[in-house]
């Protein structure tokens, strides 16, 4: 039997065959083998009880599934015939409309969005990630987003569209009653909602981290977005 | 047809995500919401002609940052809301309450922090774990860190309980 043995962090690798030295050794030693073979064990069992606790809990997959077809026939609008004199018309206009005010939504205007602090510590952001402390974050009230969109001459206020979202998040210190830290975020294009999301918990998590300071997540992120993905995930387009 | 292939993708998927979800605590009918975001956002990113590469990792971490960005805004919703309106409906762990075992392992999990939380359940999913990875945006050491450290308190436990047993 061989004298040294893995230790827990090359068995961990080699349960995902993430360790080929590893696997060698665990072929020729028993002992390192039944230690294996306990973790898989202890990794099946919490598996087994993490499916037993929720199962109960799931809904039949057929309502939801018939939601989705829904949902993507209105995002693909194949249900409109776009041939249609009046459909098509109205889409003419509509592209004439975006050429003649090429206004991209994904980017706040910076007359409008400047972006805006709060006085926070380090440690006030950095204990909000635990969610012990977000007393000082607050929701959008409806009053300040519609607000937001009459500041951007949005008349459409579909839920789905946009989100009214914080340009320096609260978790990273923004402000939370200002309508200067708030633009109406496209949910559609490409740098969308959902990718500057990641690029929020992306700077919290280096900033906590203090990887970065504070100031300059906030700065980087008022002053372009879009830009600071890109420098924090070092990437020209989104995930 | 990519509307098809996103079907079947939700039909493959949904189970283990919706799950994944759950086990972050979001309730039942918002956890449902959150899914179908998924999987409308993952119709615009093949749409657009994105990576496909490692896609269930790509699922679940767009998932987990939803269920995240949810759960942030229903604390802040709940610090202003009475206290009365909060959810008061048995969790998982009581229904299992009859289980000493399942409690011990549940009390253990539940007392890990968040991230070694979130690594335990994405394994539980069968994700590898270089889809946790992806999925939580850290790297394969810091999931392996994560699990060592989750596995070392459960054998622990595991043993605690025999010698009392």
């Amino acid at each position: 039997m061989p004298d040294n043995h893995l230790t827990q962090r090359e068995l961990i690798l080699l349960l995902d065959s993430e360790s080929h030295s590893g696997r060698e050794h665990a072929h020729t030693c028993a002992f390192c083998r039944a230690r294996l073979m306990e973790l898989e064990a202890t990794l099946s069992d919490f598996a087994e009880l993490h499916r037993d606790s929720l199962n109960p809990l799931l809904p039949p997959i057929a309502v939801s599934r018939a939601q989705l077809r829904s949902k993507l026939d209105i995002v693909t609008a194949k249900h409109f015939n776009w041939l249609h004199p009046v459909l098509l018309a109205a889409a003419c206009l509509t592209l004439i409309a975006i050429y003649m005010h090429p206004a991209d939504r994904s980017i706040p205007k910076n007359n409008l969005t400047p972006g805006e602090t709060r006085n926070v510590s380090l440690g006030d952001v950095c204990r909000e990630e635990n969610g012990q402390d977000d007393a000082a974050v607050r929701t959008v009230p409806v009053s300040l987003r519609q607000q937001v969109f009459r500041e951007y001459g949005i008349d459409d206020m579909r839920p789905n569209a946009y989100e009214v979202d914080y340009l320096i998040t609260p978790e990273l210190g923004g402000a939370t009653d200002s309508i200067r830290n708030l633009w109406p975020e496209p949910y559609s294009s490409v740098w969308n909602a959902h990718v500057k999301d990641e690029l929020e918990q992306r700077l919290h998590r280096l900033v906590c981290t203090g990887q970065i300071d504070l100031a300059t997540a906030q700065r980087d992120i008022s002053r372009d977005w879009i830009g600071a993905y890109k420098k924090y995930f070092h990437t020209d387009k989104p995930y | 047809m990519l509307e098809q292939e996103v079907v079947s993708l939700f039909e493959q998927l949904r189970t283990p995500v919706l799950r994944y979800v759950l086990s972050l605590r979001v309730p039942v009918h918002d956890a449902e919401e959150i899914v179908q975001e998924v999987f409308l956002a993952l119709f615009q990113h093949l749409r657009h002609g994105r990576s496909r590469a490692n896609l269930q990792g790509w699922i679940f971490r767009v998932a987990h940052n939803l269920a995240l960005k949810h759960l942030s805004r229903a604390r802040r919703q709940a610090s202003e809301a009475p206290p009365s309106q909060t959810d008061t409906a048995p969790g998982p762990e009581e229904r299992l309450a009859d289980l000493q075992r399942q409690d011990m392992l549940l009390a253990v999990v539940k007392a890990l922090p968040e991230l070694d939380q979130w690594c335990l359940s994405l394994r539980a999913e069968g994700l590898r774990y270089r889809e946790i990875a992806e999925a939580l945006g850290i790297s394969l050491g810091a999931v392996a860190n994560s699990l060592e450290r989750s596995l070392s308190r459960l054998a622990r436990a595991e043993e605690s309980r025999k010698s009392y047993a």
